[in-house]
């Protein structure tokens, strides 16, 4: 029991100083800026076809699930701008982290797990490369500012699936749509939920990163890193986006 | 090289549709606010707000001219009200304009109404204080209901007693009907006008005192509560936080929809109207069957 | 690669009185009863190649780890190039380690990059004044030198685990380190790669003066490259000598690595 907490302490040492790494080495030269670039490919845009595809289907099946509602109350017509504000608030920030969670930082966590395992990371070290610069550095600054954007792709592709949505029941055409959209749109909805996406990013990158660099040695080590990294990722999401929410509302 | 070259390309559309999807959403809804652009204030003072809230909608003539800006308690029993109103209106507001809280929808939303003044005022200044009329709260017209309720069980007793004293009473009408001299063929018709009164009686007393007054009474205060609980329902609705900004903004899409309505007298859409009203009259003596049930049980 | 091979290592000129690692009694243990390293004396001087025997599991690689630092000694002095790594900062200890190559036992070849981009990867980050094309050549020469100059565009997880050693090999060479740390480099290889690796280091050796410790189970590679030979046993240095000293050892089990 005592041992146990002492545990969970020690776990918590090491993932602050971990991130403390983080904000020291981001700023210092020298920047690994081609392995960064290369990070945001793989993570945005690989990405963006799997976003983009679950950002349609939510923004569909949101249309069709809150239609039935909002026409009991005869407010079909509130139907795009519902849709639009579901998606931007919460549904694709939160469904396109936790996609992310379940592709980046187990991808992270396995790669850089394995690269554990197999000394790359100790290869690097003796090499005298920072491997903590060219591995999470890049990774965590990639994530960080990637995730907005695939969630930008998901919010309008899910506005899209939406528009598509309305379209199976009543003759909306395109302008008409994205004018109510707009229309309901708030400054309000847009700013706090793409603040919280970075923070989403941030943390998919960090916990990837951990968990792989922390990974033992043997390979089993590298599932479970991989593993780790997705459940401990995917919680941490629905935290920040719970205190996001909580912060967005007790200001505004 | 080769490779690297092509996923800079990729990497860089991506980026970029990205930044101007997002960029053209914060312009577009900037656009939107800055359309009231060029504004002034105005103040109301009310005993109460009822539930008025900043962000809520001003109206005028029936159009939306501004919004509530700011709330404040002056004194223990009055509240200021600061209106943002777009400043090409102004000329319209004149000096006796009245400012009135009332309800916007089924939602049980607040807007703040401006009724127009006389034409010959003068046009309000910034910063003017209007005057207010109290606005028209949900219990109050449930207790004025009330009032009429009771009414009608005074009205009823009376009714009753009137009824009984024809029966038993020694008054002239009684006399006459217990006359001897009075011919036998009438009696027996006054017999069956006798029984039908003695129900009568008994269908009055009831209503006088006993439970059907009563439960008209408490369907009355249920319907009261099943009313507020729909209304607390809808705030509950409001407050949550998926859909707090957008019933924020429900008054403007409510203005689309009425619109939309004028110009397209189409079938459905009047349909979708009916089905409004048939909502209203449906759903609230659900709740309050609900509620007498309940009231029963204790 | 080597023009005449040798069956006896010729005596080379070692600088015996500037030694460049020295290790005093370095201890390190994992939890509380597996105790690796139990007081281990150790010093290598500057041209030799020092050849490191022992049974699996001895802690043979955990001893050339502490030395650049992998591994962190429980307690123990280790100064390489006369300075105590213990006391280093990050910067400083880099600064050590750009001078110090070190072959990994399983290659430790970074999976996500060409061999081409295997190699560059340390010399762009170290000689930043190279040109691509100084670096195109070095990548070249350091593969001829393997004999793998056709694997130059292949991705690690294509090559066998013998042309893999080969490359982590050439990546330590590629920096011309002053010191060379082999944690055996011919397990795995056929027995004429493994003569041709054995004549490569020792071909290093006199060319670029480097000072090599040599961990290896493969007694003609000891034989070959061996200045000196020590023997770890239960955590210290159990015997020493060149390799006919420890052939006709006394000791019976000092004998048995021999046959
Ligand atoms: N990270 C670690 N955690 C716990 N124990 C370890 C760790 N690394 C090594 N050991 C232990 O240290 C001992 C020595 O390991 P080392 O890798 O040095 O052996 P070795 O002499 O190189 O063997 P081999 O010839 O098989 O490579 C082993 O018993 C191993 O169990
Ligand atoms: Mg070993």
């Amino acid at each position: 029991m005592l041992i146990s907490l002492k545990n969970i302490f020690v776990n918590a040492g090491h993932v602050t100083l971990f991130t403390g790494r983080f904000f020291k080495e981001v700023l210092r030269p020298p920047f690994e800026i081609k392995e960064f670039l290369r990070q945001c490919y793989i993570i945005g845009y690989k990405s963006l076809p799997l976003v983009a595809i679950t950002g349609f289907i939510m923004g569909l099946v949101l249309t069709l699930q809150s239609r039935p509602t909002l026409a009991e109350f005869g407010a079909e017509s509130w139907l795009p701008g519902m849709v639009a504000l579901s998606l931007i608030r919460e549904i694709a920030p939160v469904i396109t982290a936790l996609i992310c969670a379940g592709k980046i930082a187990s991808g992270i966590g396995a790669e850089l797990g394995s690269m554990k395992v197999t000394e790359q990371i100790d290869a690097m070290e003796v090499s005298a490369i920072n491997p903590y610069k060219y591995l999470v550095v890049t990774r965590v600054l990639a994530t960080t500012l990637m995730i907005p954007v695939l969630v930008v792709f998901a919010d309008a592709i899910g506005i899209y699936g939406g528009y598509v949505g309305v379209n199976i029941h009543s003759d909306l055409n395109m302008f008409r749509y994205f004018q109510q959209v707009l229309d309901s749109l708030d400054f309000l909805d847009i700013i706090p939920a793409t603040i919280k996406t970075f923070f989403f990013g941030f943390f998919i990158g960090l916990i990837g990163c951990y968990k792989g660099f922390t990974a033992a040695n043997g390979t089993e080590s590298v599932g479970k890193a991989a593993n780790e990294a997705v459940v401990a990722a995917s919680l941490t999401i629905f935290i920040i986006d719970m205190l996001a929410v909580q912060i967005t509302d007790l200001f505004f | 090289m080769k490779k690297e070259s092509g996923f800079t390309w990729k990497l860089g559309m991506f980026v970029i549709i990205g930044l101007i999807l997002f960029i053209g959403t914060i312009y577009f809804v900037g656009k939107q606010k800055n359309l009231f652009g060029n504004t002034f204030h105005l103040k109301a003072q009310f005993k109460t707000v009822s539930g008025l809230k900043e962000g809520n909608h001003v109206r005028f003539s029936g159009i939306n001219i501004g919004t509530v800006n700011g709330i404040e308690l002056i004194t223990d029993t009055s509240v200021l009200v600061d209106l943002i109103i777009k400043k090409n209106v102004q000329k319209f507001i004149k000096t006796d304009a009245v400012a009135r809280i009332g309800y916007d929808g089924l939602m049980g939303d607040k807007v703040l109404t401006i009724t127009p003044g006389t034409g010959n005022a003068k046009t309000v200044g910034d910063n003017a204080l209007i005057t207010s009329k109290s606005a028209v709260e949900m219990a109050d017209i449930m207790n004025s209901l009330k009032t009429s309720v009771d009414n009608a069980g005074i009205i009823t007793g009376q009714l009753a007693e009137v009824s009984f004293k024809i029966n038993n009473g020694n008054g002239a009408l009684s006399k006459l009907i217990s006359d001897d001299g009075f011919s036998n063929s009438i009696k027996g018709t006054l017999i069956n006008l006798q029984a039908s009164t003695d129900q009568f009686a008994k269908f009055t007393t009831n209503l006088n005192n006993g439970a059907l007054s009563s439960k008209l009474d408490s369907t009355m205060s249920n319907l009261q509560s099943g009313t507020k609980g729909l209304s607390d329902n809808m705030d509950a609705v409001k407050n949550s936080f998926l859909l707090r900004g957008y019933f924020k903004k429900q008054k403007k899409a409510e203005a689309k929809k009425k619109a939309d309505l004028k110009k397209a007298a189409d079938l459905k859409k009047r349909n979708t109207l009916k089905d409004r009203i048939n909502l209203k009259t449906k759903d609230i003596p659900n709740h309050s069957n609900l509620n007498a049930k309940d009231s029963i049980k204790q | 690669m080597i023009n005449e091979a040798t069956n006896i290592k010729e005596p080379i000129a070692v600088d015996t009185t500037v030694p460049v690692i020295t290790i005093k009694g370095l201890y390190k243990s994992f939890g509380k009863d597996n105790a690796v390293l139990n007081g281990v004396d150790l010093t290598v001087r500057k041209g030799e190649n020092l050849v490191v025997l022992g049974k699996s599991g001895s802690g043979k690689s955990i001893l050339i780890k502490c030395l650049v630092g992998l591994v962190t000694a429980d307690t123990g002095e280790i100064k390489v190039f006369g300075t105590d790594i213990n006391t280093l900062d990050n910067n400083e200890l880099n600064a050590i380690r750009v001078r110090i190559g070190f072959l990994f036992q399983n290659s430790a070849l970074y999976d996500s990059m060409t061999v081409r981009e295997n190699l560059a990867f340390p010399l762009k980050r170290h000689s930043k004044k190279l040109s691509a094309e100084e670096v195109e050549a070095a990548v070249i020469e350091a593969l001829d030198n393997v004999g793998l100059p056709d694997a130059v565009d292949k991705m690690p997880a294509e090559l066998s685990g013998g042309m893999r050693k080969r490359i982590g090999l050439a990546r330590t060479l590629i920096l011309k380190p002053e010191i060379i740390l082999y944690d055996e480099p011919t397990t795995g290889l056929d027995t004429i790669t493994s003569r041709e690796i054995s004549e490569l280091i020792l071909a290093i050796q006199k060319k670029n003066k480097t000072t090599s410790i040599i961990i290896t189970h493969d007694m003609a590679c000891a034989k070959l490259t061996g200045d000196r030979l020590v023997i770890l046993k239960d955590g210290v240095i159990d015997a020493e000598g060149n390799y006919e000293a420890l052939e006709k050892s006394d000791d019976e089990w000092v004998r048995s690595f021999f046959i």
